[in-house]
């Protein structure tokens, strides 16, 4: 039996979460311990977002819409569905998370996006691995930081009618994009370190918050 | 022209003379009177239910609300100028109070409201004030607070209660319930807190969290740069996770370690897990390079 590669395995994964094994998978998973984390992760996650309240509200058909996209963009699931005719309905990433309330489901499907991301970052040797790591974390911030920073030249003269406002948001986005240049550096140094890239994601949305406040101004001001 | 003739004549004069003299100031005084402005204090009541909500929505001001015991709600508002304008109406169970300006190009400190409200105990909240103050006490229901630059000082509250700021700071005195907040750079400071949920989370401010660890309660603190610092007593029970990536963790507790500890990040910066006591609450500190400082509570 020829072993079967990382990225053969991640195919395999929908299935095997759903509790269907296969022996090549699992032959791979005894071998790979890097697989055998992103397994334990989503099993974590999975069972994390079972716990979650089944009352929250539904969102909007939207974030579904916009997480599928964002899915078959970084090719994780395929546009013609064809993994969901080779399977029942209640198989693929849909059916493994079935009947989890849907808040907690967008969460693990954007926790899961992130963690099969950095999964297809596969080790050989650690150089490789870093290179790829990093190439990973430029591949999900470069698409996001070029439409931040095209966002941002809009409000380089953004002013407020209330100067403290206007300062306020002024600094805190300077502050937010110093943020942004050290965890950067950071991933630089240690692409392996999920601290650094976890403050790098959160610097980016808490950059897009503070964008998306002064347009608002921006726009209430006209 | 005779001389009873001249005296008649004086007479009307004088009359005309004198009712003159009482017309025109009070003439004078009516015309000013109407061109005087509004009052800019104004003062209004609403009768609510239970559970009434309320909502303000504010540029720059400082805003006082506190619980009382009357089914009402009272808003006393103080416009800085007339060139801001503040509205207060009742729909329903639900009172909204706005400010917003007559003009264009009002200075910002011509915008200014300040804003003394009363509300029954058990009233919800939705507060948003770009700069200045917002005060709350004794109110146990649930909030929601955003300001831009404005500091937001809650006492006694209960409920659900979320916090954003931008730059402002936080502060929060003998709170209850469940407590999420998030700010850039501003300081978020927790003291005597009962609540069996805390989320805060700021970039570049200092955390300080001062308060109980109920059993099965979980305390996320985390920031970027600053200091968290967390002062538990002999009697708390946690299970604690301090992670800096650059920084420093400095503890006092004594921690068990965990015969199986599993961490994402325990590979990396410097990183303290463990169990005080039985463990029963969780507590998570994380920082990028501030210091983590876990000390004994005086």
């Amino acid at each position: 039996m020829a072993p079967i590669t990382c990225k053969a395995f991640l195919n395999h994964l929908p299935l095997r979460m759903e509790g269907s094994p296969s022996p090549d998978a699992d032959a791979h998973l005894r071998d790979c311990p890097s697989c055998r984390n992103v397994v334990d992760d989503l099993n974590a996650i999975h069972s994390v977002a079972r716990s979650w309240s089944a009352e929250e509200a539904e969102p909007p058909a939207r974030v579904w819409t916009s997480l599928r996209l964002q899915l078959e963009q970084e090719g994780l699931i395929r546009d013609d569905h064809k993994v969901e005719r080779e399977l029942p309905r209640s198989r693929g990433f849909s059916g493994w998370f079935a009947g989890l309330p849907r808040p907690a489901l967008a969460g693990a499907y954007l926790v899961l996006l992130i963690a099969v991301a950095f999964g297809l970052s596969r080790p050989t040797n650690k150089r490789a691995n870093e290179a790829r790591w990093l190439e990973g974390t430029q591949d999900s911030t470069l698409p996001l930081n070029a439409q931040l920073t095209a966002e941002q030249v809009s409000f380089a003269s953004f002013n407020d009618s209330n100067p403290v406002v206007t300062a306020s948001l002024n600094k805190n986005l300077a502050i937010v994009d110093n943020y942004i240049a050290l965890c950067e550096k950071s991933v630089q140094e240690e692409p392996q370190n999920e601290v650094a890239r976890d403050y790098l994601y959160e610097a980016y949305q808490q950059k897009a918050d503070l964008l998306a406040q002064m347009t608002e101004r921006g726009e209430n001001n006209r | 022209m005779s001389a009873s003739h001249f005296a008649r004549t004086q007479l009307i004069c004088n009359r005309s003379l004198k009712a003159a003299t009482l017309l025109v100031p009070g003439l004078l005084i009516c015309g000013i009177a109407s061109a005087l402005p509004q009052p800019r204090r104004q003062e209004q009541h609403f009768k609510v239910q239970t559970h009434p909500v309320v909502t303000l929505h504010n540029p720059n001001g400082t805003i006082t609300v506190k619980a009382w015991t009357k089914s009402e709600v009272m808003v006393i508002s103080t416009r800085a100028s007339d060139d801001v304008e503040v509205d207060a109406e009742q729909m329903g169970n639900r009172v909204d109070v706005s400010a917003h300006p007559t003009s264009d190009n009002v200075s910002p400190e011509d915008m200014r409201a300040d804003y003394q409200i009363n509300v029954p105990e058990d009233a919800e909240l939705q507060i948003h004030n770009d700069s200045g103050e917002v005060n709350v006490a004794n109110v146990l229901g649930d909030m929601n607070v955003e300001t831009v630059a404005a500091a937001v000082d809650l006492e006694d509250s209960a409920g659900y209660v979320t916090i954003k700021t931008v730059g402002g700071s936080f502060q929060c005195t003998r709170c209850a319930g469940k407590l999420e907040i998030s700010s850039i750079s501003g300081n978020l400071r927790l003291t005597d807190i009962h609540s069996y949920h805390v989320h805060a989370q700021t970039s570049t401010g200092n955390i300080l969290f001062s308060g109980e660890f109920l059993p099965n309660g979980l305390y996320r603190l985390k920031n970027y740069s600053g200091v968290i610092e967390v002062r538990f007593s002999p009697a708390d029970s946690f299970d604690l996770s301090a992670t800096s990536l650059k920084g420093k963790v400095n503890n006092e507790a004594s921690l068990t370690p965990k015969a199986h500890q599993q961490h994402l990040y325990s590979r990396f910066g410097n990183s303290l897990f463990g169990t005080f006591n039985a463990g029963r609450a969780k507590v998570e500190l994380t920082s990028f390079d501030g210091t983590i400082n876990i000390l004994k509570r005086d």
